[in-house]
């Protein structure tokens, strides 16, 4: 698994380390099932607090996208399915606001974000039949 | 000691050279197995602090506690018990690695011949060169290597990575995670760049001019500390509210850094013509608003003329 953190960035190093965990499991990058790296591990490897690397995990996990066996690591999650319909919908909801605010302030009209949005799901579905034929 | 007791605990710690106060009712409290970021500009009073917390320097007023033993006292003591790593510290040039590990490790009866060993092959120092032909990387995780192998409970690293290039740094914090924090060890670490030492540490105090403007758990700081844009209403002031770090007139608009945007968003609400624009801010913001932030508007005091 590869994280990288821009230390300058105005997004907290944790939330950096989540989108980029996030990103890899729906691109394919991780599979269901795969086995992330230990708490210590990362945080040798990212040069960070090992307490930034259990609330990732703890978010992750409390968000379906990972789940935690003590003793045993963090692994992939199978399944986003665990989630109601409702329960996702009202996630991407929460995001989308903010994107929706930022093209209102920045004068993007809809069809346009509709592109932008277009655009991001077709790169991640590239890298996922990449992942998935490699 | 009692283990719920504080690996480092200042109270009130007042010091001057001569006619100049250095530092000024300086209180903070390092929990035990944390790692604390203690960050100010050069000159803000971090050395003398940690001369202080190791009884190398008198102070005039308050108290110093380190591991349970007051530092005025019990000096040695506490350096017997605490690996300290000097601000460019020096070395004898003319030792082997090999001869300086085992030379410092006669001043320590808790000193770990095979943890020195261990700790000098993971950090690749060669053993049998001299100290003076060492890159300031190796030297830094030599002197690292020194303030460990007498297993401490705690640390204390001041600006341990002043002059080292961006790998040799980041080479030296995974150190720190990886030999530190692994073993449960306190770390007190002092820095001049709070972005550099915010990925390793899950406290930070904001050290200025010999007062502590600001302690805080690293991530609490983030979230709190919010600048928000706004478009003033008629007669509006600012002045009711809570935590004003650092305002700035922008053409019509006004920037404020809040210190705690929940607690500050009510009465900017109330400001504000037509709502708020809320940005997160990355920690060198958020050090130069509590460090050089204006807290008023230059000439109209605190109160918001809209043009």
């Amino acid at each position: 698994m590869f994280v990288r953190i821009e230390p300058a960035s105005r997004v907290p190093i944790y939330r950096q380390i989540m989108d980029q965990v996030k990103y890899q499991i729906a691109n394919g990058t991780l599979a269901p099932g795969d086995r992330l790296p230990s708490v210590r591990e990362l945080a040798r490897r990212l040069a960070t607090n090992q307490n930034t690397i259990v609330k990732v995990y703890d978010l992750l996990g409390g968000d379906g996208w990972v789940v935690r066996r003590q003793g045993d690591g963090t692994f992939v999650a199978r399944s986003p399915d665990a989630l109601t319909r409702t329960e996702r919908h009202r996630r991407v909801g929460q995001i989308l606001a903010q994107a929706a605010t930022q093209a209102v302030h920045f004068h993007i009209d809809r069809q346009e974000l509709h592109d932008l949005l277009n655009a991001e799901i077709d790169a991640i579905e590239k890298d996922r039949t990449r992942h998935e034929s490699g | 000691m009692n283990q719920d007791e504080p690996a480092i605990r200042i109270d009130d710690l007042t010091k001057s050279y001569g006619r100049k106060r250095v530092l000024e009712r300086l209180s903070l409290s390092v929990p035990r197995g944390s790692i604390f970021g203690f960050v100010g500009l050069n000159g803000a009073g971090k050395t003398t602090t940690i001369r202080c917390l190791l009884g190398l320097d008198r102070y005039q007023g308050g108290e110093c506690r380190v591991l349970g033993l007051d530092a005025a006292r019990q000096s040695l003591a506490i350096r017997q018990r605490v690996g300290y790593m000097a601000e460019s510290q020096k070395m004898y040039d003319f030792m082997t690695v090999k001869q300086i590990i085992h030379w410092v490790g006669r001043f320590y009866p808790t000193w770990d011949d095979s943890l020195a060993s261990a700790l000098c092959e993971q950090m690749q120092l060669p053993p049998t060169d001299k100290v003076g032909v060492l890159s300031k990387g190796q030297t830094s995780k030599l002197a690292l290597l020194l303030a460990l192998a007498h297993r401490p409970e705690l640390v204390i690293l001041d600006d341990p990575t002043l002059g080292l290039d961006p790998i040799a740094r980041r080479d030296f914090m995974r150190d720190v995670i990886g030999q530190l924090q692994s073993r449960g060890v306190t770390v007190f670490f002092s820095s001049h760049l709070l972005y550099e030492i915010e990925p390793v540490v899950d406290w930070v105090c904001i050290l200025h001019e010999g007062k502590a403007l600001k302690i805080s758990r690293t991530d609490a700081l983030r979230e709190s500390v919010k600048s928000v844009m706004l478009r003033p209403r008629d007669g509006a002031s600012l002045a009711g509210v809570p935590g004003i770090l650092d305002v700035q007139q922008v053409d019509r608009r006004v920037s404020v850094v809040v210190e705690d945007l929940k607690a500050a968003r009510p009465a900017l609400d109330r400001c504000s013509a037509d709502g708020l624009e809320v940005a997160d801010l990355n920690l060198d913001e958020i050090f130069e608003a509590y460090v050089i932030g204006r807290r008023e508007l230059a000439g109209v005091g605190p109160d918001v003329a809209p043009e």
